[in-house]
């Protein structure tokens, strides 16, 4: 509210306004990354980055290995200075003490020896939280990423990617407002990763701001709405992914058919990208000699049991993207 | 600061809770146990072997011609802490090395004459433990009865005899004015017991520091604390778990010591009256100053390295350093007025070893200390300075070792500790 009652007498309101939250209500919530860059030595890491989330979501940062994903990552964060440039949230420069941030860093880390509810208690500690909320807060996600057995027992016992969900969980056990995650799915298995991808659905739904690094596009495409593709430092695609798709033409006809059609689709003068057992993808060039195509096959009374037109993945746009700033 | 706390804690909570510090610990102390209690040890298979008889040693004399007059019972008054048995029979040799090996007598002195020539024979167990020389004592013992004897002969007066036994009085003296006190050699086995607690205990954080990097850990860290926080936390932490571990050794030791020694045996190594409280504080502060500048030292090359393979390799000039610190203090301790022993007590990376000592010796002066903890105390500031600095910049290196060109650029680097 901007404004409280104080009091109400003979039909008059004494109303005391809060000028704070009305000057915050105009400032720009969320993270804002302007203009950031940062070299070593000669080679330019990061050049001239800027992007922002203004909502509760996910921010996607692709690239190949050796992009600038991670320095990006740590520049926001503080662990590496920026040569220039600005990045705050909700107005504020970030640093440890004004933004509540969980991170789990690429290069996975815990402390092999020491007991996982020991190591889990010190980082809640550091980062501020009160032993019982901490306590409460370990034991809800460890029932959720189904590691709760693990927890009196030091990591050294534990399989890689059991160790990665102990390290998801140090990441958002102070309950953060921005969490960043390098590479959250590297390393785990097809029933971890879709553990941890409800896991992130979750955060999202609590309001959380997520930032998340990766180099498999189709991990990062069922949540995330930004994406920002950098090659070797370089932007080289940013905006709304939904908005970036509707950009492109379809370009591929996935078909399945009971006989062999390769007959059909030359006569039509199409490529056939890959086949097998009579399912084929088609490179097309638009929607129309899709529908060119199944007019053909209804024609000859081919028996169809699958007939999509496509438009490109992440995958493609990302290849092609980066394949011609080679 | 509330966080360096929480650091430290976790450090001291981590360490106590390491099963290889909880056993190493406990080895320590077993030795030092048994090592006190070797007399006592010792003493029970003797009493063992002699069946519960009287624990003084016995000495068998065989003086077949009576050579000695008789005049060796006097022996048995003498409370040598030895009982004689004098017999004037004849006791073959092998008779009296089986009487011997048996148990029955310790050893055995055999009087002769032969040619005009009086023949001793001291027979042992084994001649190693005698380092293959009669014993002064039973040399200096007979020659004297045996003197006594011939003398009395002469029919001399008591003054006569009197100005025979010279009444000496030896007094040691020395030209410098400074009076030296303590036994120098347990004054060094000191020096290298308190050398050895710094160097242990500083390693810890070197160790500590390169395991939070191979293990990554250090990542999700430094975006929990401050770079500065961790270090000093780490050093504090592990310092306060040596100091502790120190004095529980020392307590024990003393404990023992008294316990389990026969009475006398520690005065006659330690001046007592030289373990003062003053000294005692002393020695503590020259433990956690020398421990900080040395684990400060450490905490800069263990954060230069990312593999556990290179962490011996990165330490190499640390313990160059303390090794040369630790010699100028040990060498010159034999020398204490010596103006190099002097500067070995001031020079920073050599006085947690030797000041504690010179003050023992009753050598150092108040101001020589002062100084000499107001040059610790800079010297742990700026290798504080350094070291965090380096370590802000080095832990999310890990790749090769960082050089020491990189070093001084990481140095001059505008502050980039990020707090």
């Amino acid at each position: 509210m901007f404004y409280t009652v104080v009091s109400y007498i003979d039909n008059k309101y004494t109303v005391r306004y809060n000028f704070d939250s009305l000057k915050r209500k105009g400032k720009f919530m969320g993270l804002k990354v302007e203009h950031v860059n940062k070299t070593y030595g000669t080679k330019k890491v990061v050049n001239d980055i800027s992007f922002e989330i203004d909502k509760p979501s996910v921010y996607g940062l692709l690239g190949t290995n050796g992009a600038g994903k991670t320095t990006t990552i740590r520049m926001i964060l503080g662990i590496l200075k920026k040569d220039t440039g600005e990045i705050t949230w909700n107005g504020k420069e970030v640093k440890r003490k004004n933004v509540n941030f969980g991170y789990l860093p690429e290069e996975r880390g815990v402390y092999p020896k020491t007991k996982i509810y020991d190591q889990m208690m010190y980082f809640a500690e550091l980062k501020g939280v009160k032993k019982a909320k901490a306590e409460e807060s370990l034991k809800y996600w460890a029932k959720r990423l189904e590691v709760e057995q693990y927890i009196n027992m030091t990591p050294e016992k534990l399989s890689k990617g059991n160790q990665q969900k102990i390290q998801f969980i140090t990441s958002i056990i102070h309950d953060p407002e921005l969490v960043v995650l390098d590479e959250p799915f590297s390393g785990l298995d097809p029933v971890n990763t879709e553990l941890l991808k409800n896991v992130i659905i979750e955060l999202i739904k609590n309001g959380k701001y997520i930032i998340m690094s990766s180099h498999q596009m189709h991990s990062i495409e069922e949540f995330c709405s930004d994406v920002l593709i950098l090659n070797k430092g370089e932007t080289v695609l940013k905006g709304n992914l939904k908005e970036i798709k509707e950009k492109y033409n379809a370009n591929r006809v996935s078909l399945s058919t009971v006989e062999n059609v390769d007959k059909y689709i030359k006569e039509l003068g199409l490529e056939i990208y890959n086949s097998k057992d009579n399912d084929y993808i088609i490179n097309i060039s638009n929607e129309e000699e899709g529908y060119k195509l199944i007019n053909k096959l209804v024609e000859n009374k081919v028996k169809v049991e699958k007939f999509e037109i496509m438009k490109p993945t992440l995958n493609d746009i990302f290849i092609e993207k980066v394949g011609e700033n080679k | 600061m509330k966080d360096l706390w929480i650091v430290a804690s976790y450090t001291i909570k981590d360490m106590l809770k390491k099963r290889t510090f909880i056993i190493s610990n406990l080895i320590i102390l077993i030795i030092i146990i048994v090592g006190f209690n070797v007399p006592n040890i010792l003493n029970l298979f003797t009493n063992s072997e002699s069946s519960g008889e009287s624990s003084s040693s016995r000495t068998l004399i065989v003086d077949e011609a009576n050579i000695f007059e008789g005049s060796l019972e006097s022996l048995n008054s003498m409370d040598l802490g030895v009982t004689y048995e004098i017999s004037n029979e004849n006791i073959s040799t092998n008779d009296i090395k089986s009487r011997i090996i048996d148990g029955e007598i310790d050893d055995a002195i055999v009087i002769n004459e032969t040619d005009g020539k009086i023949n001793i024979q001291y027979i042992v167990e084994n001649m190693a433990m005698m380092n293959n020389t009669v014993p002064e004592t039973i040399v200096n013992t007979l020659t004297g009865i045996y003197t006594n004897l011939q003398i009395s002969k002469l029919g001399l007066t008591e003054e006569e005899l009197a100005s025979l036994n010279p009444n000496f009085e030896f007094e040691l003296q020395q030209a410098e004015e400074q009076e030296v006190k303590g036994n120098i050699l347990v004054i060094m086995i000191l020096s290298l017991v308190l050398f050895y607690a710094i160097y242990f205990c500083a390693y810890q954080v070197s160790s500590s520091i390169t395991t939070e990097k191979t293990s990554k850990i250090i990542e999700t860290l430094v975006t929990s604390t401050s770079p500065r926080t961790i270090v000093l936390g780490k050093t504090i932490g592990i310092g306060i778990v040596g100091l502790l571990q120190v004095i529980v050794i020392v307590a024990v030791a003393l404990i023992c010591a008294y316990v389990c020694l026969p009475e006398g045996v520690l005065e006659s190594v330690l001046d007592l009256s030289q373990i003062t409280p003053t000294l005692g504080i002393l020695t503590i502060i020259y433990f956690i100053l020398g421990y900080a500048t040395y684990a400060l030292l450490y905490a800069l090359t263990g954060s230069t390295v990312s593999k556990p393979e290179d962490v011996q390799s990165a330490n190499g000039p640390v313990a160059i350093i303390a090794v040369i610190g630790f010699y100028l203090a040990y060498f010159t301790m034999m020398n204490p007025t010596s103006d190099l022993n002097v500067f070995a007590s001031i020079f920073p990376f050599s006085s947690p070893f030797c000041m504690p000592f010179r003050v023992m010796m009753g050598v150092a002066t108040p101001a020589q200390i002062a100084i000499s903890i107001i040059v610790l105390l800079v010297t742990i500031v700026v290798v504080a300075s350094i070291s965090v600095k380096i370590y802000s910049n080095a832990i999310l290196n890990y790749g090769s070792r960082v050089s020491f060109k990189d070093m001084i650029k990481m140095y001059r680097n505008k502050d980039d500790s990020n707090d």
